[in-house]
Order: structure tokens, then sequence, then C-alpha cells
């Protein structure tokens, strides 16, 4: 019987003799397999960061900030009245005044110790990056994260004060940085230090995120019972996703009802907040989208037309081949092998390359180290289109009439 | 060997009906050298189509080698066209892409023979027209008479029953056509049966056996005796000059 495979040889001597077509098509598959690959992977890392969970209900998040430009009232006073005021606006589940908003982008951070300062040359000190912010016993409530082992804030852990040297003596703590200062232990109750004051970890939550996500330590986070009312100052409200559009235009009209000589400012929910700080990872995320679907169309094109032009410059070789014995079956096949030894030719240079190109961008753009994976099923992929864009023209040659032969001269 | 009976074509175009074949019949047995002659656009080609298989027939009867060749799909006509016939263009037809040795070597890998015997075929063939020595050579590196020789070398090489040959001479001067009609009776001795269209009379009289196709039908035919000396079996052999006063 006959086989296509026996077909390599006399069709590699036939593409070692006229070669160009060949080998410009091979480059392009080269180049689409080197950059598909890890803009594929890309892709993949960018949008699994772009979809990783938060800790927080970022549908029912609101944030704005306070100016307070009047100096005629006390504000400490004044900001526990706008909570009150906040917290009775219909829809709304919490309000509290917070330091730093988790996903804006803007917030502080530290290293944190499991010794005192004072201590460090007498031991093994651990310093743990995490970012930090404040709030009183409604901040856990309004981010929307729960406890998850110790207590959450009472009342008597606030401390209110404009001093910055007074500090919290208790924390509620993400268990990221929980489990990174303290490995291996129950963190709940454990003192940590910021310079030489003791902090003691009374609650943990599962997970919440930092102000920034591309932080080196996006998922540590403090917060600690504490609130200082600034002249200008950041709230937070938490509404049922449903209410949050109304609750959102009464906010300003009710502060200002209550105090007039401040403005507010900067309102946005969590979403949008965050949308914003990754509008360019989207933004690229779609262009490398639209690169991979172009290249890969160029690819299937070029295969296609490559074959197309091919079987309209061998019209009378193919009717040939019919009228000496060719099945329709063996003139489809002969198309495929070619096309498949071209494609695996150019994906064998295009792996390499992808490897490579991955190396580079690692290097350069201390992007993640390319998984292989990807090559391999990019490869695989590049394969069966370059397969299937051989088909059709393939199945139109293997029409071609035997009689072809005699027909031109 | 090979039956036609009343065998017609009719190539439907848009606008006409081209009645290529009518009522063609014919009967062609073992070792017979045929030569087919007749006016541009009177059938031959046609005839040689259908004989082998490269093209359908509207209506008729058509036998080869004891197979009815209406009844069978394309694989079977692909494969029966691998086994029993050679083809030689007037083109030549050979691959460009592809040496003398792959060249012959084409409709036996499609007979699927094994690699050895397939060389030994090969080498034997192009020995048989005299250009083994040059098996590597590419086609262009041919004169028109070597390729044609090349042409046949593949043509043998499945050592097929029958050789159909349109205008093999054609686009050959009249030195490598008497190399390549005389290549063709040496083949005929040996004991295949040839059919060959020619416009060529000279080449045409070499032949046993002439046949004269006028608009889609048998016009006339001669036998020849071998050696050349023409001797005249039916009475109308004036048809050759003259077509239109024919009777079938
Ligand atoms: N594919 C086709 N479609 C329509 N008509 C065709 C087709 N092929 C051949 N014909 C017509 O059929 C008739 C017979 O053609 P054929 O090629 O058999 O002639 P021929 O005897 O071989 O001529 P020539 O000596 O010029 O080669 C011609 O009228 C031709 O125009
Ligand atoms: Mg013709």
């Amino acid at each position: 019987m006959y086989k296509a495979m026996s077909e390599i040889k006399p069709i590699v001597n036939a593409l070692k003799r006229s070669k160009v077509g060949a080998i410009l098509l091979m480059i392009q598959i080269m180049i689409t397999t080197a950059i598909v690959s890890n803009a594929a992977f890309i892709i993949y890392d960018r949008s699994t960061y772009l979809q990783q969970e938060t800790g927080y209900p970022e549908d029912e998040i609101l944030y704005f900030a306070i100016t307070t430009f009047g100096e005629d009232i006390d504000l400490s006073q004044l900001f526990e009245e706008t909570e009150t005021t906040l917290r009775e606006i219909p829809g709304v589940i919490d309000a509290a005044v917070i330091a730093a908003l988790p996903l804006s982008g803007s917030g502080s951070a530290s290293g944190f110790d499991t010794l005192p300062h004072d201590q460090h040359q007498n031991g093994d000190n651990r310093n743990v990056r995490a970012a930090y912010t404040t709030g009183d016993d409604h901040v856990l409530n309004t981010l929307g994260v729960k406890i998850a082992e110790g207590r959450d804030f009472r009342p008597e852990d606030i401390v209110v004060t404009n001093d910055p040297s007074m500090l919290a003596k208790v924390a509620i703590v993400s268990r990221a940085f929980a489990e990174e200062i303290f490995p291996d232990e129950n963190a709940i109750g454990k003192t940590f230090y910021s310079g030489n004051t003791g902090v003691e970890i009374i609650g943990i939550v599962d997970t919440m995120k930092g102000p920034w996500l591309k932080d080196s330590r996006p998922n540590n986070v403090i917060i600690f019972p504490r609130v200082e009312a600034r002249m200008y100052q950041n709230v937070a409200v938490r509404a049922t996703a449903e209410d949050r559009a109304s609750v959102r235009k009464s906010i300003e009209d009710k502060i200002l009802a209550q105090y007039d000589k401040r403005v507010v400012i900067n309102m946005r929910g969590m979403d949008e907040a965050k949308a914003g700080y990754n509008a360019a990872d989207l933004l690229m995320l779609r262009m490398l989208v639209v690169l991979i679907v172009v290249l890969v169309m160029i690819t299937a094109l070029g295969i296609f037309g490559m074959t197309v032009f091919n079987i309209n410059k061998r019209t009378r070789q193919i009717g040939t081949r019919r009228a000496l014995g060719a099945r329709k079956s063996a003139i489809v096949q002969y198309f495929l092998v070619e096309n498949g030894l071209i494609c695996l030719v150019g994906l064998f240079f295009g792996c390499i390359g992808a490897y490579y190109l991955g190396g580079m961008l690692l290097r350069e753009y201390s992007l993640p180290a390319l998984n292989n994976l990807y090559i391999v099923v990019t490869a695989l992929s590049v394969l069966v289109v370059s397969l299937l864009s051989v088909l059709l023209p393939a199945n139109r040659a293997s029409n071609i009439s035997p009689s072809i032969a005699t027909r031109t001269i | 060997m090979l039956s036609m009976k009343n065998i017609s074509k009719v190539y439907q175009t848009e606008k006409v009906q081209t009645h290529a074949l009518r009522d063609f019949t014919l009967e062609v047995s073992e070792g017979e050298f045929i030569a087919v002659t007749g006016p541009s656009g009177s059938g031959k080609t046609t005839f040689l189509n259908i004989a082998g298989m490269l093209e359908s027939f509207t209506s008729g009867d058509f036998i080869l080698d004891g197979v009815n060749v209406g009844q069978l799909n394309d694989n079977q006509r692909a494969d029966l066209r691998n086994q029993k016939i050679g083809f030689i263009f007037q083109g030549f037809n050979l691959i460009p892409d592809l040496n003398l040795f792959e060249n012959v070597e084409v409709p036996l890998r499609y007979r699927g023979i094994k690699s050895a015997e397939r060389k030994r075929r090969i080498m034997e063939c192009l020995e048989q027209v005299g250009l083994a020595s040059r098996a590597k050579h590419l086609p262009q590196q041919l004169s028109g008479g070597q390729q044609q020789r090349v042409a046949i070398a593949r043509a043998l090489a499945g050592e097929p029953r029958f050789l159909l040959a349109d205008e093999p001479t054609g686009n050959l001067d009249s030195l490598m056509a008497r190399q390549v009609m005389e290549l063709l009776e040496e083949i005929n001795r040996n004991g295949s049966t040839i059919v060959m269209v020619t416009h060529d009379p000279e080449l045409a009289r070499r032949a046993p056996r002439n046949i004269q196709v006028v608009d889609g039908q048998i016009a006339d035919f001669t036998l020849y005796q071998h050696g050349g000396a023409s001797v005249p079996r039916k009475s109308n052999t004036v048809a050759a000059v003259n077509p239109m006063s024919v009777e079938v």
C-alpha cells in the first residue's frame, strides 16, 4: 500500500531544490511560535494577576477623601459624627475613617521586626515588610474582611490621637504577614516590633491585599486600631452592591449638611480604583491578545497562500501524478506532509527562539520565567493551525482532473 | 484486452455541447501497436484519456483487461491506471523538482513497491532508454528528446500492459522523434501494447495498425505489414487523404 510517509524523502529533495518559499514560511512559523508562546505566557501571568482574590467585596466599597478647611471645629469629634452620619445612610453597611485605602496605589509600608530594635545585635531578628493602615473597630466590617483567628478590635483598643509617637499596642494582620514573621507557629498573642514598640497580634484575616498589588509583599497587611483626624482624611464606606450608586450620590450632601467648611473629593469604588491601578496591565493584555491573533492569522494566511500558489504552479504536476496512479488522498497527503515538514523545522527553531526570548524577557524586564509547557502547547497549536490551513487548498488540489496531464502542453 | 463499444463523450459547457466522441467502437488486442491520427479537434486525445481512465465517458461500454471501467470509483480507477497503464505525454510532464531517478520512481511509490525493488526497476528502465548515467540530473538539464525518454522510462517502470502516448514526438525535432519512435517499437517488440496519437504520417505509417478519427468517430483503419510496406486492408484508405468520404 502507498504510504504518505514514504514520500518524505522526495519531498525533502524537491524542497531543497526550490527552497525560498519554504524558508520564508519556516521563518514565519519560527517567529510566530517564539512570540506567541511568550505572549500567551505573559497573558496567563497577567490575567491571574488581574483576577487574583483581593479579599475585599470590591463592588461594595466606596472611597473618598474629605478636605476640611474650617478651623473652628474639633476634627476628631467631627469625624466621629461624620462616621455616624454615613452609617445612617440607607443601604450603608458600615463606614470608617481610614489611613490608607487598599488597592488604591497609595499608602504606607515599613519593615517590622521580631525583636525590639535595641536587641537586634543579640540574636536572630527577622524583618518583614508589610503595608499598614489604621482604623477603628468598624474598619474590618467596612472593608468587608472577616477575622479568621483571634478577635476584632474593641472600642477600648482604639487609640485616638494626632500624636505620631502614640502607637497602638495591638494589631490585626493578614495571614501572609503572620506566617512570614512567625513561620510554623500560631501568631495570635505574639508580639512584633516597630522600632522598640511591641505590638501584639490579636487577630488574623485570611486574605487582604495592601495598596499595591505589584508590591514585593502585596499580601502583607497590618491594621492598627488608631484614629487620627486630619485636614485631608480618607474615608471608606461599604454599602450593598445594589445600593452603592445611590449611596454615592447622597454622601456629599449629607457630609456638607453636617458641616460645610469642607469638600468631598476623589469619590470612587474600590473596583474602579483597582481598575485604574491595573489599567496599563489590562491594556497590555489586550494588545498581546491582538498580537497573537494577528500573528496566527498571518501565519495561517501565509500557509494558505503558499499552498494555493504551489497548487496553481503545480497543476500539471498534480494532474500527472493522478494520471500515474495517485489517489486523491495521496495528493492531499503530499501537501500535508510537505507543509508538516516545513512546519516542524520552523517549530524546532521557534521553540529554541521562544526559550531564548523568554530568557531575555526574564533578564531585561524581570518577567517570570517562561513555563515550557507554553512552548509545547503553542508549537502544537501552530502545527494544527498550519495543517488546517493546508487542508482546504490541498483538498481542492486533489480534485484537479488527471486529464490536465494531456490537456495542457 | 481493450474493448470500447459505442462510447460517447459529451462536453457540456455553459452554452455549447461538444460531442467529442460518438459511438466510438474499438477492440485492441494484446501486443498491438496502434497509431491514431486525425484532424485537430477530432477527439483523439479524448479517446486516449478515456482509454487511460483520465476522463469519464458519457455512455457506452468500456472493458479494460476484463474490468468494466464504467463501474469503478475514483480510487479504483487510480489504482488501475497505476497498475495497467503507462502514459507518455506530448509535454513530457516530468516533475521539475525531482531528478530523473525520483521521476521514474513516482508511479512505483504509488504502488507501494519496496525500495530495493524500486531501485532495480528504475535503473533497468533508465538503462533501457540510455539515461542511467544521468539518474541524478534534473529534467531541465536534459534535451527534449532525453526528457521524453525519461518519461518513457517512467511509463515502463510499472510494467504496464498498455502504453498510451499522446503525440509523444509532438515537441521533438525529427531526429529525436525517430529515436523515440524506435524506442517505442522496441518496447512493443518486448510485448507491450501501445496506442499512440500522432500528427506525423510518417511515424503513423511505421505502426502496424492505424486508426483515423474524424469528428469523434473512427473514420478509417489500416493495417500495415511489419517491415513498413503498407498493405491496404480496407478499400477506402483514400479516406486518409480525403477524410470527408468515409465509411465506418
Ligand atoms: N474539457 C473540455 N471541455 C469542452 N470541450 C472540450 C474539452 N476537451 C476537449 N473538448 C472538445 O472536444 C473535442 C475533441 O477534443 P480532443 O482534444 O479530443 O481533440 P484532438 O483530436 O486531440 O485534437 P488535437 O489534435 O488538436 O490534439 C474538441 O472539439 C474540443 O474542443
Ligand atoms: Mg489532442
